[in-house]
């Protein structure tokens, strides 16, 4: 049933401010309903006065069920919800099934953490986001929403980590849960170290995700990241390379991005002739859509003058 | 090509006027084009595939898989039934998307209501995609001038329409549409004075920009900030009444390049905000920001571990598909032509080297798999097109298929004052490598940090500078 306000009573005294695509002729100009022409014309209205009340939060709700990628509507909404005695835990209610509709919606992610942050509890929110992460396992708002929510309420715990590697166990090539493992363990931590304990795990635990597929980028990356977190040399992991990638045997490689790290233990080794035959490996076999790359490397290890 | 024909002689036949497909499909010549260009096509793709293969199937992997096979047949042969270059490459179907992208600009019904607020996008994707097809967009001036006139905000900056709170988005859009239609009316529509107190409303603390007041903090928004003040030539100085000026800022461009940097995740790619996952379009945004701040040899080599960023950049093209993916282990998406594409004319200026990245795997997969059959690009075969993909692709194409080059001479006498890095791009000529394309399939220049077409960011900074005051 639409839903009008120029004969609703609680409304009389509002006049609308009525629509101006820009000039006579707009371009990529839409056809709006009247329903919704008419009550963008009294929100135009209720912000030019600066409203924030009871109805104008029930105008917004009835402008988002019509287009909730409405960004305006949104940022009006989380201003009357502070200006109005509203109960917060309502809007997050209100706005789980909303949430559910429209996965990839900014806006709802950005009022949620106006919401939460107000409210002062993450409570329900590690549920909800499971929730959404199962439609959709790599979407960027709900995981960056997640970081935003570990850092505001301290969540660095096991529960966490143990969450997010249940998440890495359901699809090991989930690269935004691999971030989110680097953030609870390094990046987020704002520049803590890191103990030798904890970097000896990660390095085992990317190892172990390595073998169920050596193929995979995320622990490759997420590898070479905690060894030059640490400041450890390459060739730490030497051995476990040597398994996937050996120049001894080039037609045995099973992993390019073994070789890749493989030039780079080379490189720290002052092996120069060896990690050029790694990446013609990389260039002329295992990768050759990167060959420009891996020539470019090339050309830089050309350069240092490095002695074989 | 394996053929004995000259290149040259068959392009012109086939474009002839009045030399439909319909009329020379069943002829032997088109029969003999297309099965070289498919005996061409397999063996690129059996050398350029990779050759190892995980067997352990993940979520990832099966749409990593359904998605290849989808792709394959257009990298393979042609099943849009497209005309053929010289490399039994479909053409670029100019005609096409240039008559998809002025029905972007007419009338829609009214199930587009979620367009509502990304309407300066819409006029922003579809002018700069029609002069990068060749396209004179002149014409449009008053109406752009008009349309923005209604959502630029009394506050400063522009809102998605008439009565929308300011939104750096939007801003960015709308500013970018009004640099691409040129004209002193349309310059003269833009109010300065309260752009830059807007902008001054969004600096934070921290360094990085808010999209909108109280709105989220992403890179997107320093990117369109230094572009907005590059442009309009506005002053860096904080307007008085900026609350990072209350927290002892003082300069735009305080902390800017450490926020920037902060963004720079272990992968080497570059994320929204710190602490989130690298990302292309973010990428090309963090890049194209601190191109605007200064040289990119000084910035980029200032500010982030090039190394690691050149490593990430390469590693999102996919093989074989040819296209860049936006994240590790995502799929391949013609709108990274741009975002990822792009990023390498500032790597390659950081870097002083040339020759980084594979132009022709990246023009393959736009000509091949991203052109829709009735006009328009897209993210990949089976997807519909719409102005953002095609503003992209053809972005990216432009990338593939011209030399970007930083001078150290002022393009134009353009750049008293400050952000003027951006104003020494020059083109040095088209890429003369392995290449897929004929000179008929080439498109327009494009600003490597702006994204509009050449010589429209230097207009409107040489009328911005000639200005006295704001
Ligand atoms: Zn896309």
């Amino acid at each position: 049933m639409p839903r009008f306000y120029h004969d609703d009573p609680a409304w009389s005294d509002v006049e609308p401010i009525a629509q101006d695509d820009g000039g006579p002729n707009p371009l990529a100009a839409i056809a709006y309903t009247d329903e919704y022409s008419e009550a963008m014309g009294y929100l135009r209205a209720v912000m030019a006065n600066n409203e924030y009340s009871e109805r104008v939060l029930s105008l917004t709700e009835h402008i988002i069920t019509m287009n909730p990628a409405h960004y305006t509507v949104w940022l009006y909404r989380a201003r009357a919800l502070e200006q109005t005695d509203t109960s917060l835990a309502d809007e997050i209610a209100w706005l789980n099934p909303t949430a559910l509709m429209h996965l990839k919606n900014y806006q709802i992610w950005h009022h949620r953490q106006t919401i939460i942050d107000r409210l002062g509890s993450p409570d329900g929110e590690a549920d909800f986001i499971a929730t959404m992460l199962g439609q959709d396992s790599k979407n960027y708002h709900v995981w960056s929403y997640r970081q935003w929510l570990v850092k505001r309420f301290g969540i660095f715990d096991d529960k966490e980590l143990a969450w997010t590697e249940s998440m890495i166990e359901e699809d090991v090539r989930n690269n935004s849960a691999w971030n989110h493992r680097w953030f609870l363990v390094v990046g987020g931590r704002g520049g803590q170290g890191v103990s030798e304990d904890i970097v000896k795990r990660e390095i085992e635990y990317a190892q172990t995700a390595i073998r169920k597929a050596p193929q995979n980028e995320s622990p490759w990356n997420y590898l070479r990241g905690i060894i030059r977190h640490a400041k450890l040399p390459t060739s730490t992991v030497k051995s476990f390379i040597l398994a996937f990638a050996d120049l001894e045997k080039p037609d045995e490689v099973y992993s390019s991005h073994a070789l890749d790290l493989l030039a780079d233990i080379y490189i720290e080794e002052n092996k120069k002739d060896k990690a050029m035959k790694v990446l013609d490996l990389l260039a002329n076999k295992y990768d050759p859509i990167r060959a420009h790359y891996w020539n470019y490397r090339k050309g830089l290890l050309e350069e240092t003058g490095a002695v074989g | 090509m394996a053929s004995s024909q000259a290149p040259s002689s068959r392009s012109g036949e086939i474009t002839s006027p009045g030399n439909r497909v319909e009329q020379i499909s069943d002829s032997d010549f088109e029969e003999e084009l297309n099965g070289t260009a498919m005996l061409d096509n397999a063996e690129y793709l059996s050398r350029i595939t990779p050759p190892l293969r995980d067997m352990l199937e993940t979520g990832t992997s099966q749409v990593q898989d359904e998605t290849l096979e989808a792709i394959l047949p257009f990298l393979e042969g042609n099943p849009n039934d497209f005309d053929l270059n010289s490399q039994g490459i479909p053409k670029l179907q100019r005609k096409k998307h240039v008559a998809f992208l002025e029905r972007a600009l007419g009338y829609y019904p009214p199930q587009f209501a979620a367009m509502d607020a990304a309407r300066p996008w819409l006029l922003y994707w579809t002018l700069q995609g029609l002069t990068a097809l060749g396209e004179d967009v002149s014409q449009y001036q008053e109406r752009v001038a008009d349309n923005f006139s209604a959502a630029q905000h009394p506050m400063g900056g522009y809102g998605g329409g008439h009565g929308q709170l300011p939104h750096l988005a939007a801003t960015y859009a709308a500013v970018l549409s009004l640099v691409i239609v040129g004209g002193t009316e349309a310059y003269d529509s833009i109010n300065r004075k309260s752009m830059w107190q807007y902008l001054g409303q969004m600096k934070q603390l921290d360094g990085g920009f808010t999209m909108s007041p109280g709105g989220e903090e992403d890179i997107r928004g320093a990117f369109c900030a230094v572009v907005i003040l590059s442009l309009l030539n506005l002053p860096l100085d904080l307007p008085p009444d900026s609350p990072a000026r209350a927290h002892g800022l003082s300069s735009f461009m305080d902390n800017l390049g450490d926020w920037v940097s902060r963004c720079q995740t272990f992968e080497g790619g570059i994320s929204a905000a710190p602490g989130n996952e690298a990302h292309g379009a973010y990428a090309f945004c963090g890049l194209g920001c601190l191109s605007v701040m200064g040289p990119p040899q000084e910035t980029l080599n200032k500010y982030l571990d090039m190394p690691l960023l050149i490593h990430w950049l390469s590693s999102r093209q996919c093989s074989p598909e040819g296209g860049y993916n936006g994240r590790t282990n995502k799929l391949v998406d013609g709108c990274y032509s741009h975002w990822v594409g792009s990023c390498w004319a500032l790597v390659e200026a950081a870097a002083g080297k040339k020759g980084l990245w594979n132009r022709n795997a990246l023009g393959r997969y736009i000509l091949s798999a991203a052109q829709f059959k009735k006009g328009g690009l897209l993210d990949k075969p089976g997807k519909r097109p719409d102005a953002y993909h095609t503003c992209y692709n053809l972005a990216g194409l432009s990338a593939v298929q011209r030399i970007y080059i930083f001078d150290e001479g002022r393009q134009r006498g353009v750049g008293n004052g400050d952000l003027v890095a951006p104003f020494h791009w020059k083109e040095d000529g088209l890429y003369d490598g392995d290449k897929v394309w004929d000179n008929d399939d080439v498109v327009d220049r494009v600003h490597p940090v702006f994204v509009v077409p050449w010589g429209k960011a230097e207009d409107c900074r040489l009328y911005f500078e000639r200005k006295e005051c704001l």
